[in-house]
């Protein structure tokens, strides 16, 4: 077996799975709630261990919570494509060195947090002017829709930006900038599974925007990908966050043992 | 000679088969569940897997399962009845609301769908110990890490919720707000999360010596145990099933099925 799978990546692996499977079931079956955040082991380990690794984890993750005896259940199991494509990305961005601290000061910080709020707005817009929404041929969007991604769109472009000022890092960015693709990536692959094989609805919280849309006169597939491009990149983008204050967090010393672990620990810089 | 309690002699015809071949039907199952459009292929594989469960005597068992199933179903009648697009064949005006017949057509498809796909995960998980499945994967050449790393995830599961209880717990002890609005629950997530998280984190250490002191990433194969009977036949039903769920699928999705 190659480098990227040493034995102490095979022992992260499972709780990297344990942690997608009670996290993402607390959160999609328990609170309700229109996100995911069963990803946060598989970003994990890709950021830890490499992008295999990290497609890994998210496939048998799903599989597992599918199938497992005890566990199994729900519409998850088809969806182990996405995962597969989120930890494969993950490891990318691991490689690319964009989960390192940067720590910087002054101008730095202000233009990197306004750039990062830009870069939410600029995000949210292609959802309001898809035209799956607002063509009124296909039938146009309730309105209250609008002003709800209005809203998400400044709270979570207040708090990246935050986040950039009061830690004093610039990688709030690239983090920033790593989950939101990753979550457009999520969105656009999930969305044929979700409206070929489940005909758009899947039992979590997001049947609420799949039935939003659809009351606009979305067909299906339209539906699934606005959904996902409203749920998906706000869910990966808090899951690369929860990840970055993960790492950083943890001693050098521990991470430069894992495969990538030099390109995390700042003094690579 | 293995003593009995080793052996576990399984009970029943399909409970002996190896647990190789009843993933391999699982898997048609659910790709004919999914991938034979229409009505026929849902409805051939509930029965296939009803009929099954029957003969394993799992029948009764099924019906947790079979419920599990009811919130999404009653999303996907209630979406799709009210809110399909493009259909004009309303069954009745209910105030603002317009449910079409395409619609409930489209949504019972679905379900059944689902309760097939539902089903044949059920009947496998019934039927097929953990062990034994992760056993025969290895004596197939799945190798002690793809066998270690799916094992033991099943095996977290139960303690990472505990301890995702335990930790709620302690928070709470120290004025967390669970209960209430759901921002506040939201906000509960994090000191949730995070020390969860970062106590599994530190697990890995002490595992990765403890793996290592066994000889765990040493070269060559383990010996089995107790191995899991294989039989021509058996072979011959995995590649059927397999081969045919693929054929079946591709005729569907290429049209040249003639099936409801």
């Amino acid at each position: 077996m190659n480098g990227q799978f040493s034995t102490r990546v095979i022992t992260l692996m499972p709780v990297a799975i344990a942690i997608n499977i009670v996290l993402g079931v607390t959160v999609q079956q328990v609170l309700k709630l229109p996100i995911y955040l069963d990803s946060i082991g598989t970003i994990l380990v890709g950021v830890l261990a490499g992008p295999l690794a990290g497609a890994l984890t998210g496939i048998l993750s799903n599989l597992i919570w599918q199938y497992a005896p005890g566990i199994g259940g729900g519409t998850i199991g088809p969806f182990a494509v996405t995962a597969g494509v989120i930890g494969l990305l993950a490891g990318l961005w691991g490689q690319l060195g964009v989960y390192r601290s940067r720590p910087a000061s002054g101008n730095q910080l202000i233009v990197a947090a306004v750039i990062a709020a830009l870069i939410v707005g600029v995000l949210v817009f292609p959802i309001f002017n898809n035209p799956a929404y607002t063509d009124p041929n296909i039938g146009g969007y309730p309105s209250w829709v609008f002003t709800a991604i209005v809203v998400i769109g400044v709270v979570v472009a207040l708090a990246i930006a935050g986040f950039i000022l009061v830690r004093k890092d610039l990688a709030g960015f690239y983090v920033a900038a790593a989950g939101a693709i990753t979550g457009i990536v999520a969105a656009l692959v999930s969305a044929p599974i979700a409206a070929y094989v489940f005909g758009g609805v899947t039992g979590s919280g997001v049947d609420v925007i799949v039935a939003a849309l659809r009351q606009g006169g979305a067909d299906v597939l339209s539906a699934s990908v606005g959904q996902g491009l409203i749920s998906d990149p706000i869910d990966k983008t808090i899951t690369s966050f929860v990840v970055f204050v993960i790492i950083a967090s943890l001693s050098p010393r521990l991470l430069a043992r894992f495969p990538n672990g030099e390109r995390l620990t700042a003094t690579a810089a | 000679m293995v003593p009995d309690f080793v052996l576990r002699p399984p009970t029943g015809r399909y409970h002996a088969l190896n647990p190789g071949t009843k993933l391999v039907l699982a898997f048609a199952e659910a790709a004919i569940a999914f991938g034979v459009r229409g009505w026929t292929g849902p409805l051939v594989v509930i029965a296939i897997v009803v009929a099954t469960a029957t003969a394993a005597r799992v029948g009764r068992s099924l019906v947790p399962f079979a419920l599990a199933v009811i919130p999404l179903v009653a999303s996907i009648l209630l979406i799709n009845t009210f809110l399909f697009p493009g259909a004009t064949d309303v069954i009745a005006h209910i105030g603002p609301l317009a449910p079409t017949w395409t619609g409930l057509g489209a949504a019972l498809q679905a379900t059944l769908r689902v309760a097939a796909f539902a089903l044949s995960v059920a009947v496998f998980a019934l039927t097929t110990p953990t062990d034994d499945l992760l056993a025969d994967l290895e004596r197939r050449g799945l190798g002690r890490r793809g066998v270690f790393v799916i094992g033991a995830a099943i095996g977290m599961i139960p303690r990472m919720a505990e301890r995702a209880s335990e930790i709620t717990d302690s928070q709470r002890a120290r004025g967390l707000d669970t209960e209430g609005s759901r921002w506040r629950r939201i906000r509960g997530v994090v000191p949730l999360a995070a020390p969860m998280i970062i106590g599994a984190l530190s697990e890995v250490e002490e595992r990765t010596m403890a793996l290592e002191a066994r000889a765990f990433s040493a070269p060559g194969r383990r010996t089995i145990l107790r191995p899991l009977p294989d039989s021509t036949g058996q072979r011959a039903i995995r590649w059927v099933a397999g081969l045919g769920a693929i054929v079946l699928v591709a005729a569907s999705v290429a049209g040249i099925l003639p099936v409801p």
